[in-house]
């Protein structure tokens, strides 16, 4: 967590949530309904879960010195830097006759774990924090491709009592990604 | 003079035998066959010019990149001169790479080895416990530095080869330059990355990816047909008649331009797109009032009057209704400088570059840069790189489907038959020149064909064929 600390110092940190809690639980469903959502293809489901001020991205990754840590995060061109609207378009575009990159569908899931919830100053909107392993699976090749990493949300929830995402940072493990494009959601 | 001697594979096999010239086509042994690939190691990749990235992204005294040339990783450095050298990453004592990181700032570069030292011009700085002369005194220290390439900057772009005798930059781009110019050189300040690339890996042969750089637009209507469907070429404008079937050849007609050296330029009509964004007839107007109609990507009105102090009428002519706007240098560079459409019908530019590094017969890094002019407002900068990410590159709508079929082609190279199939540039131009057009090179009207790929694959069979 020191280094969560590191890459947002403006944000100040609350409480946890205690794992096992009421709060901590539905919260922890809301992510592996998601997870679920995504790996059984249900993209209109998943963006109905979305909040019209989202914001989606995935830094680069460099490998640097330990002394430079923070630096390995690169937030000027990311692999993902998109909002609302464009996640949407890109649900619209896979839901479309010709996104041949997700047509045949990748086989996929997500391993969700290492779930924390921290409390923010307001008392509906959550840090969360979770890692994710994605194995995607494509044709019949045998290998399947692997991406690893940490995800550090903001969880809102609603007047419903349900819950929507705010904002999701995907911080990737590999410099050089191992998988020939992010058609796929994380 | 190169010498015309045709290599031989172990089973027999020339290399000219996998290439017909009467009908355009070329065995796809060529996309899998490992002795190939290590023959364009040497044959291509140590000849040519490579990119290895951009001035703008090593801006200070001692900055240093590591990049690839080929299967060489190589450090890019900026020293206190400011000068840019280019140097093998690797310690000439006992072969360890010099530089670990990515990047970062070393006045010295100092080998984790055995401690062997040396400045960002690759010169050898000394060993530890000088006295005893760990690098003995056999070679003089002049030669105990790391192996140094020969390197240039164009437009910032910073390219290198080991071939220190052979042509130059300029000769190595041709007549292509005069194109060339109207992207990177068109502006007072130059251009600038908007970060370090994106770099990922596609299983494909890194000559998939470098076949279609060199202007393929036919796979446009097919692979991208979604543009037509859903994306931003899907809302038609008034002035054109409602179908529901998406039809993205008007897209499809323009100049390309080829070259010797198999550099390639589409030059898509533009006369369209201004009648489309901005509701005017391009023939009623002049040179500067299309400027102002629809500033060429990645630039705003204000910053259209540099471009008369950089490019000359005729450039300014081409750029105004035929721009380069997708196409690629030899050997595995792509360059995308293109216009999108927003929905509230205003337009902002894309300035990409990508290099497709071989890694291995059925392996290439994908590397992609994102550009922006110097002088471009920060309003702009901030959409040109959000609209960017969202459809080039590793999440790119439109690239996803692209690195997902060079895997393909490269899985088909294997089979015993499909490795006998060809691929096929028989669309061939009868057109020519445009009346009046005043670049220059080897150039052709109308709708989009196979001829600057074909041309991407007659330099690839000279320079194998080259001593």
């Amino acid at each position: 967590m020191q280094q969560v600390q590191e890459q947002s110092p403006e944000a100040t940190l609350g409480q946890y949530v205690p794992v096992g809690s009421a709060e901590y639980n539905a919260i922890l469903t809301f992510m592996y309904e998601e997870a679920a959502l995504l790996d059984q293809l249900r993209l209109n489901e998943w963006g109905q879960r979305l909040a019209t001020d989202l914001i989606y991205t995935a830094p680069l990754r460099h490998t640097r010195l330990n002394s430079d840590h923070a630096k390995s995060f690169v937030r000027t061109v990311q692999h993902f830097h998109d909002d609302y609207r464009s996640v949407m378009g890109r649900i619209l575009r896979l839901s479309g006759k010709s996104a041949w990159a997700e047509d045949p569908p990748s086989r996929t899931r997500r391993l969700v774990t290492n779930l924390l919830v921290r409390e923010t100053s307001n008392a509906d909107e959550f840090e969360v924090t979770s890692y994710v392993l994605l194995t995607r699976s494509r044709f019949s090749e045998h290998h399947v491709d692997v991406i690893s990493c940490e995800r550090q949300d903001l969880i809102r929830r609603e007047a419903d009592g349900g819950f929507k995402l705010a904002r999701r940072e995907i911080l990737l493990d590999q410099s050089v990604l191992g998988t020939a494009n992010l058609a796929v959601f994380l | 003079m190169l010498t015309k001697t045709s290599p031989v594979l172990s089973d027999g096999t020339k290399i000219s035998d996998l290439i017909y010239p009467d009908t355009r086509e070329v065995q796809m042994r060529v996309l899998s066959d490992p002795e190939i690939y290590e023959l364009e190691m040497e044959k291509i990749f140590g000849k040519t010019w490579v990119l290895l990235g951009h001035e703008s992204e090593i801006p200070n005294a001692n900055d240093f990149m590591v990049r690839d040339i080929g299967g060489d990783s190589v450090i890019v450095a900026r020293d206190k001169n400011d000068e840019i050298h280019v140097t093998l990453n690797v310690c000439p004592h006992r072969g360890m790479r010099v530089a670990l990181t990515d990047c970062g700032n070393a006045q010295i570069h100092k080998c984790i080895y055995h401690g062997w030292a040396f400045r960002p011009n690759g010169d050898f700085i000394g060993s530890p416990v000088k006295r005893e002369c760990m690098h003995g005194t056999i070679l003089p220290e002049s030669e105990l530095g790391l192996k140094k390439a020969r390197s240039i900057t164009y437009g910032g772009l910073i390219f290198a080869t080991w071939n220190i005798d052979g042509p130059s930059f300029e000769e190595f781009l041709g007549d292509a330059k005069w194109y060339y110019d109207i992207l990177f050189q068109r502006t007072d300040k130059g251009m600038e990355v908007l970060g370090p690339p994106q770099r990922f890996i596609v299983n494909a042969n890194w000559k998939t990816a470098g076949e279609q750089s060199a202007a393929d637009g036919f796979h446009t209507l097919t692979l991208h047909r979604w543009l037509g469907e859903v994306g931003n070429y899907a809302k038609k404008g008034a002035a054109e008649p409602d179908s529901d079937e998406p039809d993205l050849t008007p897209e499809m007609y323009g100049v390309e331009v080829s070259s010797p050296h198999g550099h390639a330029l589409r030059c898509i009509d533009l006369a369209r797109k201004i009648r489309r964004l901005t509701g005017l007839e391009p023939d009623e107007l002049s040179i500067q009032e299309k400027l102002n109609a629809l500033p060429p990507a990645g630039m705003t009105k204000d910053m259209v009057e540099q471009l008369a102090r950089n490019l000359s009428e005729d450039q300014l002519k081409v750029l105004t209704s035929m721009p380069p706007q997708v196409g690629g240098m030899f050997p595995n560079i792509l360059f995308g400088f293109v216009y999108i459409p927003q929905p509230d019908g205003s337009v902002v530019g894309s300035m990409t570059m990508h290099t497709y590094i071989p890694r291995g017969p059925n392996k290439l890094e994908f590397c992609n840069w994102i550009f922006a002019e110097k002088d471009a407002p920060q309003e702009l900068r901030e959409k040109m790189l959000k609209q960017t990410i969202q459809l080039f590159g590793t999440s790119g709508m439109v690239e996803q489907d692209d690195s997902d079929t060079w895997p393909h082609m490269t899985l088909s190279a294997k089979g015993a038959m499909g490795r006998h199939m060809t691929l096929k540039y028989q669309a061939v131009y009868e057109t020519g020149k445009p009346d009046g057009w005043p670049g220059p090179g080897i150039v052709n009207e109308g709708f989009t064909k196979d001829d600057t790929q074909w041309h991407w694959w007659l330099y690839w069979n000279e320079l194998m064929h080259a001593e």
